[in-house]
């Protein structure tokens, strides 16, 4: 009877057979994700003739149209994350102390903003918007077509975003909100004696940071992405100029396309160092 | 509950007011910029162009054959890349999960998913044209490495082909965000208490694993359905309207009355609603079925 | 040769040994419980018998065979886990049947063993119902039924009762003690419950860091443990730090209180040798007649009332001790701060370990 024996890995067929379809499967993942992303880099790359430089990049980013329509996008994004910052913490907030039954309303609203294609969303709220506002069953015009204003279309404009970007932040604001259980911070803080104003500011938002970045961020990513709305209601944001960049020019686009992919990278490695890893989706399609 | 106590159930206006306050913003918001104008439009299908009441806008998706071939086209190019998109994507997970895949691979995959679902759109598209284009990088080196004309073979990036592989690039990641999370959930103990009953690695995965994880795999694959048909971007930017997906034919209708007959846009949006609807709806419920097992 | 040997069982993660040199000879029928706190390899050994940890080194024969190398699934031993583990998409029906049909049984005969152990365990009208329908309760039986329907060598247990109520607990304890006597398999049951362990088991196996500190029956256990370790995790005990007086008569001087002790360990112990002394509190007892070895006088400082028991602290010299006695509702029980005499046999001072 042999006593000592050294078993290193036993069962290796089964554990090893395993690990090898894994490893095929990833390097297919791989080889597909990566594959365009280098297509598009070295595309950029090719500007000179024979010479590897930047001057994709110089160019695109010189183009006056870049900046504008890069900053009006960039702002267009910070109004939307306002807004919707605005409009979901205080829903989240009430349904978890005051309104429980509103949840239900709330989530559904969530997917409804998820049923609604954005194209369909931007055929409703030009119809809407396109014409004035009456009472119904009257003549009687309320205001006159706000999308005629370019104040009005940017405010339409905002408005369309946060419905894309509603069902992200809710989710986001919501995990946050729960993870921190703002119920019990609340009632803490009440029985310390603060009023409503206090607690907001200085107990649940702050809790809310990581929540509220990670919004933002993907908000950021929809809003700059974005290009249903914005060519449906004719506003000059950074996607559509991208598109009509791409039907004139070959290697700026090109630069553009993977300088936006480093920018979505960057702002999904801030999102996992602040959230620890929450993976979040959009659907800027 | 901060305000449960013992109150009369009479609640006065003001506190019922009061008691809705905060959510008020976020429904009236909900109400005119969502509510109000898909709403808008369903009731619009409807009528015609005189004001009157009719069926025939609906009627008529079903008769016009832009319209028809326009949907059938979109549920094709949803379904294919749904089902693809289905399979690779949980190939993937399962290769980072359960698959005893290195731990940093996978956080790099799940990342990665997260950065290329957002990539989608006209960027995509551009990259896709750098890879398999005329021109392309793809294109290039297999022409000149093994001497194969993929073009002359019958590919096209700007058909329903190169349209469902970029569809691909956020579909898989969808897949492998919801599936990573259900295959961490399969309790390692499933698997020894089967396989000290007796059974194999591939007996586990037929008789437990893949039964347990149905639900959700099904599920996750309309939730990709439901992805892709309301797609517009990435279609629009890739083949700049050649391809008439129900999308595209909307958009198309609304710039300009393709169709000669602006109700029947109003009538596809509903369509496409109801698609949307009924697919959202099976995501849902196979999730919450799923929820049932994989808790 | 016994039933189930285990030699030299050692199990390194890294450069730590989760299992250092387990040895152990199992009869069969015989139920064992591996008893320690949480890290003391206790899992660790039962998932080397089970398979899904291969040993270091070392080596495991059941019924005359070595299995060291088998795989889980062709060992022929059953598990059951502190989750419970049913499959959630299996019936009561097919997760009891699951082995037998992996083992392609015929159909009548799966029914057949099924519903045998349906009434085994008495929920024969659960049979159709899912595992998320079930009590904690009820699903460790029906895994209990489904590692049993197999007709296993060996049943393991990894803590199976942990997850579950108290009352449960006790209660299912004593069925799956029933069930394992009524069939005669062996079993190895793991758990940190002493309790648990000293209620239902023909042997004990206190484990502390990876080894195997003592094995015996639950009597031996908790009466006479060999270790400073065993006697501490097993019951509760007095601990104090005496002094060697007389080792050949046995006297210790705690804290200049003398005790007398009949502990074989004196013999190794010269005069004026620090030692630890250990006393159980119900081996205390208030001095009716000086019958006893020790009467030592000792002051009233706490009387707590714990049902059953009631545990009074008592200070002998400058030591505390706890001391247990019965409730009984018509003794008079002495009144804090109180001087009073108690005492104890010399047999039930333990001498373990240095001080």
């Amino acid at each position: 009877m042999n006593l000592s024996r050294y078993h290193i890995t036993r069962r290796t067929g089964d554990r090893r057979g395993f690990s090898f379809w894994s490893w095929i499967w990833f390097f297919l993942g791989a080889l597909y994700f990566i594959l365009p992303l280098y297509a598009t880099l070295d595309f950029s790359l090719r500007m000179e003739r024979d010479k590897i430089s930047l001057l994709a990049y110089q160019k695109a980013f010189a183009a006056p149209e870049f900046l504008k329509t890069f900053i009006y996008s960039n702002v267009l994004a910070v109004i939307t994350i306002f807004v919707s910052i605005l409009v979901i913490v205080p829903a989240a907030y009430w349904i978890r102390l005051r309104l429980p039954e509103a949840r239900r309303v709330i989530e559904y609203i969530t997917i409804l903003s998820i049923v609604i294609p954005a194209i369909v969303l931007a055929h409703g709220l030009n119809t809407v918007y396109g014409a004035p506002i009456k009472i119904p069953f009257t003549d009687v015009a309320l205001t006159g077509a706000i999308l005629n204003t370019r104040f009005g279309t940017n405010f339409v404009v905002v408005m369309g975003y946060t419905v894309l970007a509603l069902p992200l932040m809710y989710r986001s604001i919501d995990t946050g909100m729960r993870t921190v259980d703002v119920l019990t911070l609340t009632e803490a803080a009440q029985s310390l004696g603060a009023n409503w104003f206090t607690i907001i500011t200085r107990v649940i938002l702050p809790n809310l940071r990581g929540s509220l970045l990670s919004g933002a961020l993907l908000t950021f990513a929809i809003v700059v992405g974005e290009v249903t709305i914005s060519t449906v209601l004719y506003v000059q944001t950074f996607s559509p100029y991208l598109w009509l960049l791409g039907q004139h020019r070959a290697y700026e686009p090109a630069a553009l396309s993977f300088a936006s992919f480093l920018m979505i990278w960057a702002s999904m490695g801030i999102i996992q160092l602040v959230t620890g890893g929450q993976g979040q989706t959009s659907s800027a399609r | 509950m901060a305000n449960v106590s013992s109150h009369p159930q009479r609640i006065s206006v003001a506190a019922y007011f009061h008691k809705w306050a905060g959510v008020v913003p976020f429904l009236l918001f909900a109400f005119f910029f969502l509510i109000w104008p898909s709403a808008k439009l369903m009731v619009d299908a409807f009528f015609d162009q005189t004001g009157h009441f009719t069926f025939s806008n609906l009627a008529e998706l079903f008769e016009n054959p832009t319209v028809v071939r326009a949907y059938k086209l979109s549920i094709q190019v949803s379904a294919v890349t749904a089902l693809g998109g289905g399979i690779f994507g949980f190939l993937l997970a399962y290769s980072v999960t359960v698959g005893g895949l290195p731990r940093f691979l996978r956080s790099g995959l799940i990342t990665f998913s997260a950065v290329a679902s957002n990539f989608a759109g006209v960027p995509l598209a551009f990259a896709f044209v750098a890879t398999l284009g005329r021109t392309g990088f793809i294109t290039a080196v297999l022409k000149n490495l093994l001497g194969i004309n993929i073009y002359d073979a019958g590919f096209n990036l700007y058909s329903f082909m190169g349209l469902s592989l970029a569809y691909m690039y956020f579909q898989f990641p969808l897949m492998v965000l919801i599936m990573a999370p259900a295959l961490d959930a399969l309790k390692r103990e499933w698997r020894e208490a089967a396989e000290i009953l007796g059974a194999t690695t591939l007996q586990y995965w037929w008789n437990i694993a893949l039964p347990v994880l149905l639900p959700s795999i099904l599920g996750t694959m309309f939730l990709l359905f439901a992805n892709a048909f309301g797609a517009y971007a990435t279609a629009y930017a890739l083949t700049g309207g050649s391809l008439p997906l129900i999308t595209i034919q909307l958009r198309a209708q609304i710039q300009g009355d393709v169709l000669h007959n602006p109700s029947l846009g109003y009538a596809m949006s509903m369509g496409m609603i109801i698609i949307m609807a009924i697919s959202t709806l099976g995501y849902i419920w196979l999730q919450s079925r799923s929820e049932r097992w994989l808790k | 040769m016994a039933y189930l040997t285990l030699s030299n069982i050692s199990k390194q993660f890294g450069d730590s040994y989760a299992v250092e040199n387990f040895n152990l000879d199992i009869e069969k029928g015989e139920f064992v419980s591996f008893l320690g706190p949480s890290g003391c390899g206790k899992t660790t050994t039962l998932r080397v018998v089970a398979g899904f940890e291969i040993p270091t080194s070392g080596m495991i024969t059941l019924g005359g065979v070595d299995i060291t190398d088998k795989a889980p699934n062709q060992r022929n031993v059953g598990m059951i886990f502190q989750a419970y583990a049913l499959f959630p998409n299996m019936t009561v029906s097919q997760n009891i049947g699951f082995g037998l049909r992996i083992h392609k049984e015929p159909e009548s005969a799966i029914k057949q063993r099924v519903d045998e152990m349906l009434s085994l365990i008495n929920l024969e009208k659960h049979a159709d119902k899912y595992p998320y329908q079930l009590s904690g309760g009820q699903q460790q039986r029906v895994a209990l039924a489904r590692a049993l329907a197999n007709r296993p060598q060996v049943l393991l247990l990894d803590e199976p009762l942990s997850a579950l109520d108290a009352k449960i607990r006790v209660s299912l304890r004593a069925e799956i003690r029933a069930i394992q006597k009524r069939l005669g398999i062996t079993a190895i049951f793991v758990t940190h419950d002493q309790e648990e362990a000293l209620s239902i088991s023909d042997r004990i196996v206190v484990m502390y860091e990876g080894k195997a500190e003592q094995v015996g029956t639950p009597f031996e256990i908790y009466n006479f443990p060999k270790t400073q370790f065993v006697a501490n995790f097993v019951g509760s005990l007095n601990n104090a730090d005496a002094e060697v007086l007389d080792p050949t008569n046995g006297l210790l001087s705690v804290d200049g209180v003398q005790f007398r002790t009949a502990d074989a360990e004196m013999v190794n112990r010269r005069r004026g040798d620090k030692v630890r002394i250990s006393i159980r509190p119900e081996r205390f007892s208030f001095a009716a007649e000086p019958l006893k070895d020790n009467v030592v006088d000792c002051l009233i400082e706490n009387i707590t009332f714990l049902g059953s028991v009631v545990r009074i602290q008592v200070k002998i010299g400058n030591t505390k001790f706890n001391m247990d006695t019965f409730n009984n509702p018509f003794l008079d029980l002495p009144a804090i701060g109180s001087k009073e005499q108690v005492m104890c046999s010399k047999e039930a001072v333990l001498v373990l370990g240095t001080a």
